[in-house]
């Protein structure tokens, strides 16, 4: 039963190399869901904003519809220049671009939208917060 | 009914409610304190305050001192930046186990599955019919007739606690620093800023986002007065329904 053997080995290779190929694949699903941003939380100049490419994403917007005229790609980047404040987007830089309004709702409105403030900080990256008298009545 | 109508009936008080339209009440998470005729609640508050759940303004002239102090809350500006947290705490030297103001979180539905945070800016809330004041055994705490500002004497506190057992706005703590041992509590920067000659509270002065406006709620040109009187504006108080007539308002600007 030689040729038998033969497919043994042939098959044996094969797996190899689908479970090779699957593993890099899987590699590659995982950095493609990496590709798209994730989750941005800014903590300057007030802590803290909350920004998902997802949702951002699901509106139709391409990632050149921001990068990099209104952004840098490089995280930090806009937090690091003086003008990343609320003046500037009412101006209609940065966010301020589509949230003016009439692309998107105004940037002067619905503030808790994007501001999750210290305590959504504090849940998005695990932290305990210290709990003073807070126990109700 | 005319309220004017409801003045004139006396308070049944809670005592004789049906154990069924209590459990309806709390189900709401609702408070029983009403006025209660012939098998139904009429009112969340006793008819005297029921002002309050309206607007609260304070009636002119009653309760007025010759430099009334008042914080006007402007909620939907918060952001939970905390600014104002760490303003107060440098300010008034706050343990991290206290506070003499401090934010609270609510999620909004908002419809499609998807929730906001509404934050609200607490502290105490200098009441004109203050509960703590009611309550001290010892003057320790008392309302200035200067300013209507709720204070603290820590040297006649004698750390019972009854004060911050009374406060329906839990804005008290008690400070266990070695030397004070006493209840603490916000005093509108009283001794650290406005008796020296500052216009701002330091969380005042420290907000990014113009939440909190301090004035004097008798001089008609301060922005107190005309937030608390826009007449196009709803203006709310914490649990009106405890009569304790809070000088700290809400307003949605």
């Amino acid at each position: 039963m030689k040729p038998a053997r033969i497919d043994l080995k042939k098959l044996f290779a094969l797996l190899l190399v689908v479970a090779t190929f699957a593993l890099f694949a899987g590699q590659a699903i995982g950095e493609d869901e990496e590709e798209d941003g994730g989750t941005i939380i800014f903590t300057q100049p007030v802590k803290a904003v909350i920004f998902d490419h997802k949702i951002h994403n699901e509106q139709g917007l391409e990632c050149d519809s921001c990068h990099d005229d209104l952004f840098q790609m490089e995280t930090g980047a806009a937090e690091a220049g003086d003008d990343f404040t609320m003046q500037a987007l009412y101006d209609g830089k940065y966010c301020g671009s589509c949230h003016d309004g009439e692309t998107a709702f105004a940037s002067k409105t619905r503030c808790t939208a994007c501001h999750i403030g210290v305590k959504g900080y504090n849940r998005a990256t695990g932290v305990e917060e210290k709990s003073g008298h807070s126990s109700g009545h | 009914m005319k309220i004017s109508e409801l003045e004139k009936l006396e308070n049944e008080g809670t005592d004789k409610l049906p154990s069924e339209e209590r459990r309806r009440f709390l189900k709401f998470g609702l408070a029983v304190t009403g006025v209660f005729l012939g098998g139904s609640v009429l009112s969340l508050t006793s008819v005297r305050n029921a002002q309050g759940v309206t607007g609260a303004k304070p009636a002119t002239g009653k309760f007025s001192y010759p430099k009334h102090y008042t914080m006007v809350l402007r909620q939907n500006r918060c952001i939970d930046c905390e600014r104002c947290k760490e303003a107060c705490v440098k300010t008034n030297h706050v343990p991290g186990y206290g506070y003499r103001t401090t934010i609270m979180e609510q999620m909004r539905d908002i419809g499609g599955g998807k929730t906001e945070p509404v934050f609200m800016p607490v502290l105490c809330n200098h009441c004109n019919r203050p509960p703590c004041v009611r309550v001290c055994p010892t003057t320790a705490t008392y309302k200035d007739k200067e300013t209507g500002i709720v204070m603290m004497a820590k040297e006649r506190c004698i750390g019972c606690k009854t004060c911050m057992a009374a406060c329906p706005y839990n804005a008290r703590y008690f400070d266990e620093t070695a030397g004070v041992r006493a209840v603490d509590k916000c005093n509108f920067c009283w001794d650290t800023r406005i008796s020296k000659g500052e216009t701002q509270t330091a969380c005042a002065e420290a907000c990014p986002a113009g939440v909190r406006i301090f004035g004097l709620l008798n001089d008609e040109s301060s922005k107190v007065y005309k937030l608390i009187h826009a007449p196009d504006k709803k203006v709310w108080v914490q649990r009106p329904e405890t009569g304790a007539m809070p000088n700290v308002f809400y307003i949605n600007d």
